[in-house]
């Protein structure tokens, strides 16, 4: 294994792998706080926290064409290789994840919107707001595990995804339960069903950053065979 | 003007006008001999010195016939002898024996005999060869220039292989090339006309050495071109007439002294010119 | 997984083996070694490239394999070297034929002081003796392996010194090639060269590596990562690591290789 704890001879390479690594940072909090946000605004159904998070959302977008512009440009001048280029591929990958993270928080704020208006809501939102502590857990870590260059904590991510899907399962078996209870239920299960799969794709998000976290550190892929959880009904 | 520079230029006019005029008074020096020469010697220059003997005191007329001839073959043959040695020895001290010792005692040795006084160069041949011989003789006479012409031309030949690049004999060597056959057809050939020039001086050298002469060949007042015997040749011919109240034979030295001098200015331009002109880009 | 036995694993690799570096060091005089105990092969068909700072020792390596040093005195080299399974570092060996098997283009281009034509038929008839018809065929060939022929062909008798510098650097190539060698080695063929010709130059070495063995030299990573398949990375006359060139320049294996190539040295 080897890493670039020491310093360029020219100095401004550094510089410049800095720049991307505290864009990555500054989208990381972002989508950290937009995950957050969304989860409790669905399940308080606090419209006007919607509507900030949704807002949020620009930022991240801008950030991560900053990241892509930034890295290609490194790519046509320095010529990076060895960790380097492994940094570069990196960022770009992981500035995708994070952005669409952002996106699927966006979602989950705008349904939160939708269904501001409701007064209750079923006993599955227990779940949801579980599995998105989860997948706001995984974030956290897999984020700090790519800021300190911790390759056990990027693994450990990598390995508790399938908590995430076994619980996105029971999810789904308890909004099913209840619309199949009362059709007029079906409205507010329809919306909860997309918020639950949201925050799966988060956890798979985070997963990808932590294999991508796992190739900077050690240049070798992660196995493609992830663990699963079982599922029932299909995706 | 800041004053460190004001006096750097004052000390370099200064030291411009010093180089400038010492160029000038060698210069004017050279020009007066030239000029002298020219103007002693012109006089007495005609067919007539191409074409005649040289003439017994206080006659008139007469040439440099046999005077010229002798130096031509005393000249020639020297250099045939020495020339061949040289070039062997300076590519023996190039090549083979490059990183050897005994190439720089060679070297140190060729450098002595280089400077020697042409003299002493006589003096030995008189002992080596005519003393032995029993009489004075033209073989004697180009041996000593033979021996002149040899440090010269082993010197340049030395010092004109040693400027072919390395990288030049490597990419020889990386083809499998005997290194007999890379000299042959690859250094000699790229040094060829350092080479030449070289040959050029040594016979600009030998041509107007007098002293070896007085003790080798000596002169001779009429045609002979048998190398056993005494043999004429321009420069002693030239010293043995300038000492003498003849007019006509001071005529005639001065002439023969104009000659010597416009056949070394002529070698020199051309091997100048040679090194000048045809060196590869 | 490939899951092939350990011995027939051997076999194969040796099969494809075309020089064998065994425990070599080399000596400028006396005193340290510039080479300790290298031990690397390089195989049949393949470009090999070597990087690593100056006074590495990736030259010196490189003038072993074709026994170049003996030209000075004072340099010996200690171990084995096999081509073909058969030492070149004998003593008695013959160097001519050696390096008729092994040739070498240089960092400076070197074109012999005759005729282009000459230049490429000088080396042939050093050890074939053909009627001129065959001999212009073989110039040709030569010249065409080397992507001069089109620019050179209706001035064969020009001075080959009139060349351009990427011209002269391809004339030295074709007259490599031209007597047949197995390996051919380039010491920084390029260093000298402008980027154009230097690409023209790197594209003639992917062709001759279909042909022959290679080993290059460089200073310029970007090159060796670009012509090689397999990279050397030495290191004060050690060789480091020595890997395929896509594993070597995405991960390498040592912290010291991974700081020469990012720049991260001295």
């Amino acid at each position: 294994m080897t890493d670039g704890t020491s310093e360029h001879t020219v100095r401004a390479f550094d510089r410049e792998l800095e720049l991307l690594g505290r864009k990555i940072a500054e989208m990381g909090g972002i989508g950290e706080k937009m995950l957050a946000d969304g989860i409790d605004a669905l399940i308080r159904l606090d419209a006007n926290l919607a509507q900030a998070t949704i807002v949020m959302d620009k930022r991240l977008d801008m950030l991560q064409r900053e990241v892509e512009e930034t890295a290609v440009s490194i790519i046509a001048r320095r010529q990076p290789v060895g960790v380097d280029l492994r940094e570069i591929v990196a960022a770009i990958r992981i500035s995708g994840d994070l952005e669409r993270v952002g996106d699927l928080a966006k979602n989950i704020a705008k349904r939160a919107v939708t269904l501001s208006q409701e007064q209750r809501l079923p006993r599955a939102m227990i779940g949801l707001r579980h599995m998105g502590e989860l997948a706001a857990l995984q974030l956290k870590d897999v984020l700090d595990a790519y800021s300190q260059r911790d390759v056990e904590r990027a693994d450990s991510v990598w390995m508790r995804d399938q908590e995430i899907d076994a619980l996105e399962d029971s999810v789904f078996r308890d909004l099913l339960t209840f619309m199949m209870e009362d059709p007029r239920n079906i409205t507010i299960c329809a919306q909860l069903l997309f918020c639950s799969k949201n925050v799966e794709r988060v956890g798979d998000h985070a997963t990808n950053i932590a294999e991508t976290v796992h190739y900077i550190l050690t240049g070798e892929m992660l196995p493609m065979e992830r663990p699963k959880g079982e599922s029932m009904g299909g995706k | 003007m800041n004053p460190l520079y004001a006096r750097r230029r004052r000390t370099s006019s200064i030291a411009m006008t010093l180089c400038v005029g010492a160029t000038i008074f060698g210069l004017v020096w050279l020009s007066m001999i030239l000029f002298t020469l020219f103007w002693n010697g012109f006089a007495g220059l005609s067919v007539a010195l191409f074409t005649q003997m040289t003439p017994p005191p206080n006659a008139q007329g007469g040439g440099l016939l046999n005077a010229i001839v002798g130096s031509l073959i005393l000249t020639f043959l020297g250099i045939g002898v020495g020339a061949p040695i040289g070039i062997l020895a300076g590519t023996y001290m190039a090549e083979y024996g490059r990183y050897s010792k005994i190439t720089s005692v060679i070297r140190f040795i060729n450098d002595i005999l280089l400077s020697a006084p042409s003299i002493i160069i006589g003096l030995f041949v008189y002992g080596a060869v005519v003393v032995p011989m029993g009489g004075f003789s033209g073989l004697a006479g180009a041996l000593a220039l033979a021996v002149i012409a040899l440090p010269v031309v082993v010197r340049t030949t030395e010092d004109m292989l040693l400027l072919v690049p390395t990288q030049l004999r490597e990419a020889a060597a990386a083809l499998g090339m005997p290194q007999s056959y890379m000299i042959r057809k690859i250094t000699w050939r790229a040094a060829r006309v350092g080479l030449v020039t070289g040959l050029l001086l040594a016979v600009a050298r030998v041509s107007g050495e007098t002293a070896p002469l007085l003790f080798t060949a000596l002169s001779n007042q009429f045609w002979s071109v048998d190398l056993l015997k005494t043999m004429a040749n321009l420069p002693v011919t030239i010293n043995n007439f300038i000492n003498n109240p003849d007019p006509n034979w001071k005529r005639l030295a001065w002439a023969g002294a104009l000659l010597i001098t416009l056949a070394v200015l002529s070698l020199n331009i051309v091997a100048r010119s040679l090194s000048g002109g045809r060196n590869p880009k | 997984m490939n899951e092939m036995s350990s011995a027939q694993t051997m076999a194969k690799d040796s099969e494809g083996v075309k020089i064998a570096i065994r425990n070599l060091n080399f000596y400028y005089g006396a005193g340290k070694p510039s080479l300790k105990n290298i031990n690397l092969s390089l195989r049949t068909n393949e470009v090999t490239a070597f990087i690593g700072p100056s006074g590495c020792g990736k030259s010196t390596l490189l003038r072993v394999l074709n026994r170049m040093y003996e030209l000075y005195p004072n340099q010996r080299a200690e171990g084995e070297v096999l081509l073909d399974g058969q030492n070149i570092l004998a003593p008695g060996l013959d160097l001519n034929l050696l390096r008729a098997r092994v040739g070498m283009v240089f960092q400076k281009p070197t074109p012999f002081p005759m005729t282009i034509y000459e230049n490429i038929a000088f080396g042939i008839r050093l050890y074939e003796k053909l009627p001129k018809s065959e001999m212009d065929g073989r110039v040709e060939e030569a010249l065409r392996g080397a992507a001069l022929w089109g620019e050179v062909m209706d001035k064969l008798d020009a001075s080959g010194l009139s060349l351009s510098g990427g011209q002269q650097q391809r004339l030295c190539i074709a007259r490599t090639v031209a007597i047949k060698p197995e390996v051919i080695l380039f010491d920084e063929p390029c260093s000298a060269l402008d980027p154009i010709s230097t690409a023209k130059v790197e594209e003639l070495i992917g062709e001759l590596s279909e042909k022959y063995t290679i080993a290059i030299v460089t200073h310029n990573m970007q090159q060796a990562a670009r012509v090689s398949k397999k990279t050397v990375f030495m290191y004060l006359g050690e060789m480091v690591e020595m890997d395929d060139t896509d594993k070597m320049f995405t991960s390498p294996s040592q912290q010291r290789t991974q700081d020469y190539i990012t720049g991260r040295f001295g």
